[in-house]
């Protein structure tokens, strides 16, 4: 499969970028074909701006060059993967913001005849994420799990109906030791060498 | 109430931009002393860089760019979030100023070892959200409400024990009338008024 990874960490030496790694490298052992976009590396610009706001709805939303590469990307992916940190139970601006300026009309989604939004990645298979989060594992499920709802539920629901979900989550990572983060990475590795 | 207004939408004369105002102009009415911050109109920076990331665990004295915002939401009682709801939740610019401004020091402490934060804003009573919505409510139901999650649980859990949110939302947007759009902006004034 073509698998866009959408890794999204600013700093160089990261837990998120080495899983990152791990997943990249995972992938390429089961034979998919790889594209990785790293937000902070590309200097990507997550803020839609009034000239972004005005394209939304014309036949041309796109107008970042760097948003029509991930555009490309998007267009071509059987599979999407997301890397982050999890900060305030959610995506960082910079993935959220990459989401709001890629997932644009006739990317994302479609407006029929009737103006209805339909869904506009056809081409998608299986959603990945697979993220840090500072609170237990209980604490986020009972509590707020935005960035899962996020990417699951909402980007979810602009796919075909039999799209696969895959959730991986390094919970209390504040209180992990090194052996878990270790074991953490390797099963990254290992799972996304069996999709 | 000491009331912080943030802002954040792109285009000046958005429905938005009219929800700002009916806000203010509600907040004069019920007497609040309010100070508004427009992030758009600021140019503030969303992303928290490599440079944050790095002093991320260190005192805000040492994070000059954000010294207002942490100013302002230590000075107020009553936060109220103004934004157009895209992909569920608040604008990247807005979750930027969350994630940028509500930091250690600012909005909690982590004691070493801990995985869970300790609230420093208790002087927050109260959170309202303003915001709009493409899609209906049940769509947005389906979809998760990712932002109203994150201001009634992930921002209220670090605020006073006794902290009430407020949901005041426009759904639908897109196939609303004139009359609706005009009815909400008058359902927002008073409101904010009480």
């Amino acid at each position: 499969m073509r698998a866009v990874v959408v890794l999204c960490h600013p700093a160089e030496q990261s837990f998120t970028r080495a899983t990152g790694a791990a997943a990249v490298t995972g992938l390429q052992r089961a034979g998919h074909d790889v594209t990785v976009l790293d937000l902070y590396a590309m200097d990507f610009q997550p803020v839609m701006t009034a000239a972004d706001h005005a394209a939304y709805h014309s036949d041309q939303p796109v107008v970042d060059p760097l948003v029509a590469e991930s555009v490309t990307a998007i267009q071509l992916a059987e599979m999407l993967v997301f890397v982050y940190p999890t900060w305030w139970s959610s995506l960082p601006a910079m993935l959220k913001g990459w989401l709001e300026k890629t997932m644009v009309p006739g990317v994302a989604f479609v407006f029929d005849d009737k103006h209805k939004v339909r869904p506009g990645l056809q081409k998608v298979r299986r959603i990945v994420g697979i993220t840090s989060y500072g609170s237990r594992r209980s604490y986020v499920s009972a509590i707020n799990d935005n960035g899962r709802r996020t990417l699951l539920r909402a980007l979810r629901l602009n796919t075909g109906f039999r799209t696969r979900r895959t959730w991986l989550g390094f919970y209390a990572i504040d209180s992990a030791t090194p052996d878990e983060r270790r074991d953490f990475i390797k099963r990254v590795e290992d799972k996304m060498a069996q999709l | 109430m000491r009331t912080l207004v943030v802002f954040c939408h792109p285009v000046a004369d958005s429905f938005s931009s009219a929800l700002r105002d009916a806000s203010l102009s509600g907040l004069a009415t019920g007497g609040h002393e309010v100070r508004l911050t427009d992030l758009y109109a600021e140019d503030f920076d969303p992303v928290f860089s490599a440079a944050d990331h790095a002093l991320h665990l260190d005192l805000p004295s040492k994070k000059p760019a954000i010294t207002q915002h942490a100013d302002d939401l230590r000075w107020c009682e009553s936060l109220v979030l103004i934004y157009p709801t895209w992909w569920s939740g608040q604008p990247a610019m807005m979750k930027g100023w969350i994630d940028r401004v509500w930091v250690s020091g600012v909005a909690w402490t982590l004691p070493p070892g801990a995985n869970r934060l300790q609230p420093l804003l208790r002087n927050i009573r109260r959170i309202t959200v303003v915001t709009t919505h493409g899609s209906s409510k049940f769509v947005n139901a389906l979809e998760g409400e990712a932002g109203k999650r994150i201001a009634s649980r992930s921002l209220r859990v670090l605020c006073s024990r006794r902290c009430r949110t407020r949901w005041i939302a426009f759904y639908r947007i897109d196939d609303s009338t004139d009359e609706a759009r005009a009815a909400f902006i008058d359902r927002v004034e008073r409101r904010l008024a009480r």
